[in-house]
């Protein structure tokens, strides 16, 4: 076996892997995805930018922020190098590549090249975005916005090499001794990465911060700061950009030395052909039923599953990050100066509740209900309050996070008041509506079984059209409750005339009304659907 | 002890889509206490039979009733009285067995006083005693199976619809599910049974019905099948089988 043998290989499997993933449907993913990527990329920096404005923070402030963003995106890495996830691999991986007889390494080659190529792809664009806005806060050319791009590309192939890496150890390569040993300097290296956390406690000392430097997210961050901000291209910068190299090289060089030896068995298989098995064979059973309603056994069910599936922790996790950035952005003063950010606020916390609906799917289940003699519409209408609980429940802290600062500091101008404390009970209205909306289409168009019945680049094609269709009628859908509080916000002479507090329960009154109305509307519909459907 | 429930009556039934005709003007009953074993060719329309019988396709024309109940017109009376066990159970794996299967029993309005005692005994009498706690997802294909039989008879169905109860399980497995096929048909059960293992349909079919490019092609006793397919006096099912489906 020669190098060139290895080379043909890495090149076939390559090749292979690009055909089979790039559709006509994965484009238009790849192209929607991009497209949401750069307008939240928009948001966020823009919010950054006028929360560094608003509370004068300079240079030192973004380098501080953005090795922070670096240092959870390496986390997140070795999190998933951790799991097995280092190195994606799909059935069809284990079941044709796995099996040939290709050497473990020119594998190994092909999925870094493979991760590489396409998180360069997906990752550009949107961070070129956010260093365009900050060099033009900075007051600096495009060209160094590129540069910083670039770099931090660099960094996120570097930060997929460790992750590699780090899957791959886990399989027989490191003996028993040397575990211990990798798995020290991993959580060293996690440690380091969050250092910059330090920053915010009072007293902490500054240098403490500067210890992330020997990363690649501290090194990446330095480089991009001093790029976008016109900060001085000195020696210093020179040794971060040969000490980010080294570390690439040398990660790399690691996992090919690492993956001589078979390291199939850690990798995680990623599509949907394996089955949602939770870890672990055995549970506590929670579902009782003596005494209960089907429909309440119904809504034990489904948030058991919930629990299991880590969905709720998942809604969590993500409503967590949500309120955070809804707290900078509010403290950012956008609010206050775009009336129409009410309506950014509420398609975020809309479209989770749309998003939230899209992990609902019976699936190939179908079957257990539809063969008992439920009523589908109230079987739907059970699931939908199961789910809608936890939901609503998550979102309101973000609600009150984003609404007390804004409420405080509007209590001497009544009328634009009425408009905020429209907003945000309407915004959990909205994601309720959204979810409900995600469910009639997921009712209506999800997969449902495991057959054949559509090929999966016709199943792709369907998500796609599914999810254009979603977004556009929950828009729709959800319009009327736009409206509702831009002309609540809009001091109308009409709304002047009526006092505050009768009409804001005026107000709040009839898109109650509207979104019961149109829920009861969307689960019938996805009853009827689930009725109306055979491919299972 | 056999019941009178009405068995299953399927009238010209006819099953299209667009233009795929999978189902053409099908007929046949299943009386009480009837183990009838429904054979064909792969894509013969037998799971799409058994789909519309137990309510989950609607029929293009024709009329099926199960337990005297129309499944169109009257789908929750008829899902009432029958059992299903679909081809390949889906199953939530992130449910406990006894989560499962409580989950099951209620929806199919098995009364609080005793589903509780029920799920033990089908378990015990399953061999899944002690998997009770276990998540269905961490169960092998054979347990998944038995717990999908357990499911199918929580409500103690007088009519059983199984469709190929026996695929891609290991030979132990098997033995047991033949086994309590031959249970149920001895219990007075009515049972259409769907497969390709013919020997089974032979020792344990009281008849048995052929069909093939979504037609009924013969319907009887092994013996009125030898005579119609023109074999030997002792020739096996699969014999008859196959000269009775010659190019298809």
């Amino acid at each position: 076996m020669s190098w060139s043998t290895s080379w043909r290989d890495v090149a076939i499997l390559f090749r292979y892997w690009i055909k089979g993933r790039i559709t006509k449907a994965t484009l238009i993913w790849i192209l929607l995805g991009e497209g949401f990527s750069v307008a939240l990329v928009a948001f966020v920096g823009g919010s950054f930018i006028s929360f560094s404005a608003s509370f004068g923070l300079g240079g030192g402030f973004s380098g501080f922020a953005l090795d922070l963003v670096f240092a959870f995106i390496l986390i997140g890495l070795l999190q998933s190098g951790f799991s097995g996830s280092g190195l994606p691999v799909t059935s069809a991986d284990v079941d044709y590549v796995f099996t040939s007889p290709v050497k473990p390494r020119d594998i190994f080659a092909a999925k870094v090249l493979l991760n590489s190529l396409t998180t360069m792809l997906f990752s550009f664009p949107p961070m070129l975005v956010l260093y365009l806005m900050l060099s033009r806060f900075y007051g600096e050319p495009a060209s160094v916005a590129v540069l910083a791009g670039l770099t931090t590309l660099a960094f996120l192939v570097t930060g997929l090499v460790l992750s590699a890496d780090v899957t791959v150890s886990l399989g027989s390569s490191i003996g028993p001794r040397l575990k211990p040993l990798r798995n020290l300097l991993v959580g060293l290296v996690a440690v380091i990465s969050i250092l910059p956390v330090t920053l915010l406690i009072p007293g902490a000392p500054a240098a403490l911060s500067s210890v992330t430097q020997v990363l690649p997210s501290g090194l990446t961050a330095d480089i991009c700061i001093a790029l976008v901000s016109g900060g001085p291209w000195n020696l210093s910068l020179a040794v971060d950009a040969i000490l980010l190299f080294v570390w690439f090289v040398g990660l790399l060089l690691l996992g090919i030395r690492m993956s001589r030896g078979h390291f199939y068995e850690v990798l995680q298989v990623t599509d949907a052909g394996a089955d949602e098995i939770p870890r672990g064979g055995n549970a506590t059973t929670l579902l009782k039923t003596a005494g209960e309603s089907v429909w309440s056994v119904v809504r034990m069910k489904e948030g058991i599953l919930m629990k299991r599936t880590k969905e709720r922790r998942g809604l969590l996790v993500s409503a967590l990050f949500l309120s955070g950035f809804m707290v900078i952005y509010s403290l950012a003063g956008t609010f206050q100066s775009s009336p129409t950010s009410f309506l950014f606020v509420l398609f975020i916390i809309g479209s989770f509740g749309s998003g939230t609906a899209s992990g609902w799917l019976e699936k190939e289940r179908l079957w257990i209900i539809k063969t008992s003699p439920l009523d589908m519409r109230k079987y739907i209408r059970a699931v939908y309050r199961a789910r809608v609980a936890p939901l609503l429940l998550v979102l309101t802290p973000v609600t009150i996070a984003v609404g007390i600062p804004l409420i405080a500091e509007r209590l001497a101008q009544p009328g634009s008041l009425i408009g905020i404390a429209l907003a945000l009970p309407v915004a959990l209205e909205v994601a309720a509506v959204m979810m409900g909306g995600g469910m009639y289409f997921a009712a209506g168009y999800g997969q449902s079984t495991t057959d054949d019945i559509l090929t999966s680049q016709a199943q792709q094609m369907a998500d796609v059209k599914r999810f254009l269709y979603q977004t556009v009628i929950n828009l729709v859908l959800v319009s009327p409750l736009f409206g509702l509080v831009l002309g609540a916000g809009s001091q109308l002479p009409l709304i002047s005339l009526i006092p505050v507090i009768p009409l804001g329960v005026l107000m709040l009154g009839v898109s109650l009304v509207y979104s019961y109305a149109i829920l009861a509307k969307l689960l019938d519909a996805s009853g009827d659907s689930i009725r109306r459907r055979e491919d299972l | 002890m056999v019941r009178n429930t009405g068995g299953i009556r399927v009238d010209n039934l006819t099953k299209k889509y667009g233009d795929l005709v999978a189902l053409n003007n099908v007929s046949l009953t299943v009386e009480d206490g009837e183990v009838v074993g429904l054979i064909g060719p792969n894509g013969a329309g037998k799971s799409t039979l058994m789909k519309i019988i137990v309510g989950i396709l609607k029929p293009t024309s024709g009329t099926v009733s199960v337990g005297g109940h129309d499944v169109v017109n009257e789908p929750e009376k008829a899902k009432r009285v029958m059992g299903y066990l679909p081809e390949n159970p889906s199953l939530y794996t992130a449910l406990t067995v006894r989560e499962f299967l409580r989950f099951v029993g209620k929806i199919r309005e098995v009364s609080d006083d005793v589903l509780d005692s029920r799920i033990s005994e089908s378990l015990r009498s399953f061999a899944l005693a002690d998997k009770a706690d276990s998540l269905v997802g961490a169960l092998s294909k054979g347990m998944k199976q038995k717990v999908a039989l357990t499911a199918a008879i929580l409500h103690d169905p007088e009519i059983l619809i199984l469709d190929e109860p026996q695929t891609a399980l290991d030979p132990k497995t098997q033995a047991f599910v033949i086994g309590w096929i031959a249970s149920q048909g001895r219990s007075g059960k009515t049972v259409l049974l769907s497969t390709h293992n013919l020997e089974v349909v032979q020792d344990y079919a009281t008849r048995i019905v052929i069909i093939d490019r979504g037609s009924v092609i013969a319907s009887g006793g092994l013996e009125s099948l030898r005579r119609l397919a023109d074999t030997k006096s002792d020739a096996r099912l699969v014999e008859v089988f196959l000269k009775l489906t010659e190019g298809s």
